[in-house]
């Protein structure tokens, strides 16, 4: 905020902490809050009722906080609330939520958003989350801790993006995402119809799993997806089992997706309000998620 | 008055209606019409021979009228109105042709209409979709991220193009489009309910695409086309549906 020779525009009831930078050309609305050290490169433009933390840094061209593409969308107090320490490349774009989506969308912390990423209306987008160039985020999907997601991988409505999996480059993605696996549409071949193609053994590495929790895990992926036409049956017998740990929760996430609609559990959101709404959303908004759904 | 941002660099010829509003930083340039109630946001360029409908919103970044790279002189812009036109779009404006986009659209973040392109009305053009030089997309066509319509070709009404698809030939109305070169999957029968056609027009063009797409390469059937022209159905949009396949078959590439 210490150059004032820069021409920008702030709104005067912007809440901007005293050491954030807002640099030439940007454009600040008036129901935005931007925490300590968060740097606003150039031309970056913050609209809607977004709240941004700490140590955020984003690059030429980002417009957050815009209405949603989607026609479901009627105006109405929503919110685009961001973490702290993310980084975003040029020309990201995230919009707020929307009213029966659950008035809210959300990235998380220390997450990296490279070129031209699109993180739609009602998206929760967790921690440690790495999207590529172009990548676009759809509405209503959930990004899971640790995930990657390549350049050029368009995402659809509705999926989970399971814990530390990985999305390979250009891989349309219309189903659930396991965690812990590599997700792609291109094989030693030539391209192929997307799927779990092996695990993401730099995930494991990052998720910092004990040792028997990671072979156990290993183990389970192992069994899973080695022919996933029989994934139920492997899930039941796995179960039976008593795996524990990341391999139980890796069984619940096949599970859920199973059950879902085309292999996504999300779709059972659909004009609800989803649990991450009710967990994330900011009670000074006065907003109640019990009252029944415009 | 026009409420402009004193950040905004808005030429004095520019014509702009009495309560249009624009962001900081844009620029619009002198051979620029805007029609009442537009919402032009910031850091927007407008230039060229660029006409805007009434109550026409323009995002963040976005680029309407510029002539494309290589071509000569100033192009022309003509949308409609009540388009929506997201951020960091750009429409690049005709120098032989004016770009053309009707009513009621709405183009999403960083798509691209390509100069001399005619867009018709209540079209929805997902993430990074392109829309090449001089193409034609006829109403209430959908088209999913990242798709793409070639130089040239014509997208029949009512279709539906999926996501990464190419669109490298003329493709006919009321279909689903997918894959790369681009395939008739079918018809579009979401769409189609969405926009009010009776199940009896749903039963008639399905049974035509049948016929007239039963091959595994996606081309027209031609015999089955003759076969349908033959019967002589009366039924307006199997009519259409036939005119176009016609055309479709009658190019060169097939």
């Amino acid at each position: 905020m210490a150059d004032v020779s820069v021409v920008r525009e702030i709104d005067a009831a912007a809440r901007i902490a005293p050491d954030a930078v807002v640099g030439p050309y940007c454009v600040v609305g008036p129901n935005v809050t931007i925490g300590p050290g968060s740097v606003l490169e150039r031309r970056v433009v913050i609209l809607g009722q977004t709240r941004i933390g700490s140590g955020n840094f984003f690059a030429e061209g980002c417009v957050l906080g815009a209405d949603p593409q989607d026609l479901k969308y009627r105006g109405g107090r929503t919110l685009l609330i961001i973490g702290h320490n993310n980084r975003f490349g040029r020309e990201v774009t995230a919009h707020i939520g929307t009213e029966p989506g659950g008035y809210l969308t959300r990235i998380g912390s220390d997450n990296t958003l490279s070129k031209g990423a699109h993180v739609a209306h009602d998206c929760y987008v967790d921690d440690g989350v790495s999207l590529g160039e172009n990548v676009l985020l759809a509405g209503h999907i959930h990004v899971q801790t640790g995930a990657v997601i390549e350049d050029l991988c368009g995402v659809h409505h509705f999926v989970t993006v399971g814990r530390y999996a990985r999305v390979g480059t250009r891989t349309p993605v219309r189903r659930d995402v396991p965690p812990f696996t590599d997700f792609r549409s291109d094989s030693r071949d030539g391209p192929c119809p997307p799927a779990v193609a092996g695990i993401h053994d730099a995930g494991l590495r990052n998720a910092g799993l004990k040792r028997d929790e990671e072979k156990e895990l290993r183990f389970a992926l192992r069994e899973l997806f080695d022919d996933e036409s029989t994934l139920q049956t492997k899930i039941e017998q796995l179960v039976n089992m008593g795996v524990e740990g990341e391999a139980a929760r890796l069984c619940e996430f096949c599970n859920r997706s199973l059950q879902g609609v085309y292999g996504r559990s999300r779709e059972r959101f659909r004009g609800k309000v989803p649990p991450e709404a009710r967990k994330y959303l900011p009670r000074d908004t006065g907003i109640d998620l019990r009252r029944p759904l415009a | 008055m026009p409420r402009i941002s004193p950040h905004a660099t808005v030429a004095e010829t520019a014509v702009l209606a009495g309560d249009v509003r624009v962001g900081p930083f844009c620029h619009i340039g002198p051979e620029v019409e805007l029609g009442p109630g537009c919402e032009i946001g910031s850091n927007v360029t407008l230039v060229g021979r660029t006409t805007l409908g009434a109550r026409t919103q323009v995002y963040p970044m976005a680029v309407i009228g510029e002539a494309p790279p290589g071509a000569a002189g100033a192009g022309e812009c003509v949308l409609g109105e009540a388009n929506a036109i997201r951020e960091h779009v750009t429409i690049f404006a005709g120098t032989d042709a004016p770009t053309r986009i009707g009513n009621h659209n709405l183009i999403m973040i960083a798509s691209q209409v390509g100069a001399g392109a005619a867009l018709g009305d209540h079209g929805i053009f997902d993430n990074c979709s392109r829309i090449g030089t001089g193409a034609v997309v006829e109403d209430y066509v959908r088209m999913s991220g990242f798709a793409s319509v070639a130089d040239g070709v014509r997208v029949g009404a009512y279709s539906f193009v999926a996501g990464y698809a190419r669109v490298q030939r003329d493709a006919p109305p009321y279909a689903m489009l997918q894959g790369s070169p681009v395939r008739v999957r079918g018809i579009n029968t979401r769409n189609l309910k969405a926009c009010g056609f009776d199940e009896k027009d749903i039963r008639e063009l399905k049974g035509a695409f049948r016929e007239l797409f039963n091959g595994r390469d996606g081309k027209v059937n031609r015999k089955a086309l003759r076969k349908l022209e033959a019967a002589g159905k009366r039924n307006p949009h199997v009519r259409r549906l036939l005119a176009a396949a016609d055309a479709v078959a009658g190019d060169a590439d097939g």
